[in-house]
């Protein structure tokens, strides 16, 4: 053969992206994949990394950068089908499966012209062709399984399976390694299922090369044998797992990229702010997401619930806000044991505020801003008489919002979708500022938005703890937990692992 | 001076109300070129009283249900409603009298609870729903009545003519209306309906119960519904139908959506809903002028709903609650 066999499989080199003639999302990023192996692209949010992926299977076209496929120039394909012909096949973290097929029905989806015999579908030559790729991968899963009963990891390792199809088919070759990107394919899962997956993708390496996407540490740390990292659009760092000793310390730096000086405590933020008790989570557990899970929150605190991805940090906090229940242990708030299955509006008559970063979950966004902050402020703005919403009192109270916050809109009646990211972001805090529950929960609370923005954001909320409002913060930027937080509680595979002062975990992250 | 300061206040406050209600736009254009083409017959207080009687008609089946439209559901039960709550008024009036009547709403109020409650508890699609309940509605009507129409003379004096070409039962819609506007937009049962409808999930995140929400939905639309039906009974003929037109569940429906209201919820509502009976009034009565064949108009009609199902879908974003 022509190709020189230490050439990788794929190699990009050099590819730009920029969007709008503005956002630069790639700059000069060179990546390859080898022969069976699996190597790690990680990355923060807006790193650069699902751009890079939808080029690669042709979703995007690049302004500049070349692809090797074997050794050899082909250029990028426009289009999943083309890709699939260059040996590119993605599994999405959202997409899934579809629940209503039977598994050779879902494998070969899109492929039925291949199976086609005087114009009829040769259903049994379908299900031998689809029962031979399951059992070549160690798949558990029946050919006549509808897609909605096998588990979710396998039901991932289904779509794996599809996408390895979809290579061989499109190159007529069922001897080809495919490479096959992985997007974030954990993060519905539950840390057993997380655990099940990848043992089963560690056995597909002898038939494929996997360039898996993630932000989760610990998981890219164990299953890959070298590490992209991407920041702002740049390839910053490259390290091959096998060869060097690497810490998840220095990994999560250098995707972080910032001066570990940064994450030392500041001495404004107080200890101990307050005797009363306003929340208390004891042994609190939900199977497969979080165990035994424990602490108090006092009045005008602010805890911080630490940990990476996927470690429970996020479904204990949506638990206390009422949008999962819990299956064993107690939350008291307020000196109240609250039941298991109350839902958020339950939750917030008893001072439970839940914000979320994501600005699509929390705004209308067809409304303006006044509509928006007044939502959960109704019974502020109703007149004594009968209980009709006075405009005047209404657009009173949003101005109000508008000037403490520094909302920067034309007024505020503009509609929200117009906004900037951080304004948008102000506004749902907003209103939650204004209503003052007892307790604030958040959940990622600068997510997406600029660095100005942020310290705003960061003020914002020192103010809101000042005035008495307790607040719990689960986030994946450490910065913000010694910004915010009184204490941080660490969190890994769902269990609890210590309780840190702001000052101690300045230095766990600085070292 | 003054003038000029009032009439700089004026211009953007219409252009503004053009922006968010287009139809406007639309409704004087039909009527400008009907009163071109037809001036001898659309210009008359007799037409005019004609488009009002089906405004009415309009507005009273399409007022409650969308109410529920803005929450992002539907509600077609609403012809069902006025059919057996007709056939109840005859069953009834040997032993309530007058009062008999009352029987309308109080079903309306029951009917909206029940679908509520199988919608957030079967999470199924209210449309099926609705629509299932209709049926059922006319299969007990025609059970009920016994196969024939049953006139009921009694309830003659709620559209006892007032005033000259005004019909009475248009002054009698005037509250409804008024009260329908005014829940959605001045309540907070009204501003959590248009939250649900916007986006369910920040509604919730918001602390509004979802699920009651919904139930006060469809139990509003059935209420609005019943009322409007007491008189619609007495103004579709004051006898209890038993034939189902599809027409009747049609058109209300093409006046929700060309009055602006997006089936997929979050704006609009019952004042958009008037606006949109109003003009397609005048459409129908433009096409019943223009003597076309009437399987053309009804061929007409139901083009006319897909456009603006299109455009009221596609308008979403950038359309402000009114």
């Amino acid at each position: 053969m022509a190709m020189p066999m230490d050439a990788p499989l794929l190699e990009v080199k050099g590819v730009s992206k920029t969007f709008d003639g503005v956002v630069r999302a790639l700059d000069d990023v060179s990546i390859e994949a080898r022969r069976n192996e699996i190597v790690g692209v990680v990355g923060e949010n807006g790193a650069g990394k699902s751009t890079l992926m939808k080029i690669l299977v042709g979703v995007y076209p690049p302004d500049k950068g070349e692809l090797y496929y074997r050794g050899r120039k082909v250029p990028f394909p426009k289009n999943p089908k083309e890709a699939a012909k260059r040996g590119i096949s993605i599994v999405y973290q959202e997409k899934g499966v579809i629940p209503w097929l039977k598994a050779y029905q879902f494998l070969l989806l899109g492929h039925e012209d291949k199976y086609v015999k005087f114009s009829r579908l040769q259903i049994d030559k379908m299900k031998k062709h689809a029962r031979g790729i399951l059992e070549e991968l160690h798949v558990k899963c029946d050919v006549e399984d509808f897609m909605y009963e096998p588990p979710l990891s396998t039901q991932k390792m289904v779509e794996i399976a599809r996408a390895i199809l979809s290579v061989r088919l499109e190159r007529g070759d069922a001897n080809v390694t495919p490479i096959i990107i992985l997007d974030e394919p954990t993060a519905p899962l539950t840390v057993e299922e997380r655990r099940e997956l990848f043992s089963d993708i560690l056995d597909m390496k002898e038939n494929a090369s996997f360039i898996f996407v993630s932000h989760i540490i610990p998981e890219v740390m164990e299953f890959t044998d070298r590490v992209h990292v991407l920041r702002d659009g740049k390839l910053v760092a490259h390290y091959d797992l096998s060869k060097e000793k690497i810490t998840e310390e220095d990994l999560f730096r250098a995707i972080v990229g910032r001066e570990s000086t940064e994450y030392v405590y500041k001495p404004e933020v107080k200890r101990v702010v307050s005797e009363e008790v306003v929340l208390t989570v004891k042994n609190l557990t939900k199977n497969g997401c979080y165990y035994d899970a424990s602490f108090d929150l006092h009045k005008g605190e602010c805890i911080g619930i630490f940990g990476p991805a996927g470690s429970g940090k996020s479904e204990i906090i949506k638990t206390i806000a009422g949008l999962m229940s819990f299956e064993g242990g107690v939350l008291i708030v307020r000196g109240q044991k609250v039941k298991a299955d109350e839902l958020p509006h339950v939750r917030l008559g008893r001072g439970i505020g839940y914000f979320s970063g994501e600005t699509g979950k929390e705004l209308f966004l067809n409304w303006p801003i006044v509509k928006n902050i007044s939502i959960v402020n109704i019974k502020k703005i109703l007149t004594k008489l009968i209980p009709v919403i006075s405009f005047n009192a209404e657009k009173k109270m949003a101005e109000k919002v508008v000037k403490k916050l520094r909302i920067r809109a034309p007024s505020v009646n503009t509609d929200c979708y117009s906004l900037s990211g951080g304004s948008k972001q102000k506004v749902s805090v907003g209103k939650w500022i204004e209503r003052s529950p007892d307790i604030l929960l958040l959940e990622d609370p600068t997510v997406g938005i600029d660095v100005g923005a942020r310290e705003d954001m960061y003020e914002i909320l020192l103010e809101t703890k000042k005035s008495g409002i307790s607040m719990i913060l689960v986030s994946d930027d450490p910065k913000e937990y010694s910004i915010l937080c009184n204490k941080i509680v660490s969190i890994k595979d769902g269990r609890i692992q210590e309780v840190l002062s702001p000052e101690k975990f300045g230095k766990v992250m600085a070292t | 001076m003054k003038i000029l300061g009032r009439s700089k206040l004026i211009t953007p406050v219409i252009i503004r109300t053009l922006k968010t209600h287009p139809v406007i736009l639309a409704l004087i254009a039909l009527f400008a070129m009907f009163s071109v083409l037809y001036p001898e017959r659309f210009l008359t207080p007799l037409n005019f009283s004609t488009i009002l009687r089906q405004f009415v008609t309009l507005t009273l089946f399409a007022l409650g249900p969308s109410i529920v439209v803005v929450t992002g559901m539907l509600d077609l039960s609403y012809v069902g409603i006025w059919m057996l709550g007709g056939i109840l008024v005859w069953l009834l009036m040997p032993i309530l009298g007058i009062f008999s009547i009352l029987v309308i709403p109080l079903l309306g109020l029951a009917t909206g609870l029940i679908i509520g409650v199988i919608q957030v508890k079967a999470r199924i699609p209210s449309f099926i729903l609705t629509l299932s309940l209709l049926v059922t509605y006319w299969g007990l009507t025609a059970t009920l009545s016994g196969g024939y129409p049953r006139p009921v003379r009694e309830y003659e004096f709620i559209t006892a003519p007032l005033i000259r070409y005004l019909p009475t039962a248009f002054l009698w819609s005037i509250p409804i209306i008024i009260a329908a506007v005014f829940i959605m937009k001045r309540t907070r049962i009204g501003t959590y309906l248009y939250a649900i409808g916007s986006n369910e999930e920040g509604a919730q995140l918001a602390g509004i119960n979802v699920d009651t929400y919904k139930i006060v939905a469809f139990t509003l639309s059935g209420l609005f519904t019943g009322i409007g039906s007491i008189i619609l009974f007495q103004h579709l003929g004051g006898a209890a139908p038993v034939e189902l037109n599809l027409n009747t569940v049609v058109w209300p429906l093409v006046a929700m959506v060309l009055g602006g209201t997006p089936l997929v919820g979050g704006s609009g509502g019952p004042q958009r809903t008037i606006l949109g009976a109003l003009t397609f009034a005048v459409v129908y009565r433009g096409l019943l002028l223009s003597l076309l064949h009437p399987e053309v108009i009804q061929l007409l009609v139901g083009l006319l709903l897909i456009v603006s199902i299109v455009v009221g879908a596609r308008g979403l974003k950038g359309v402000t609650i009114t």
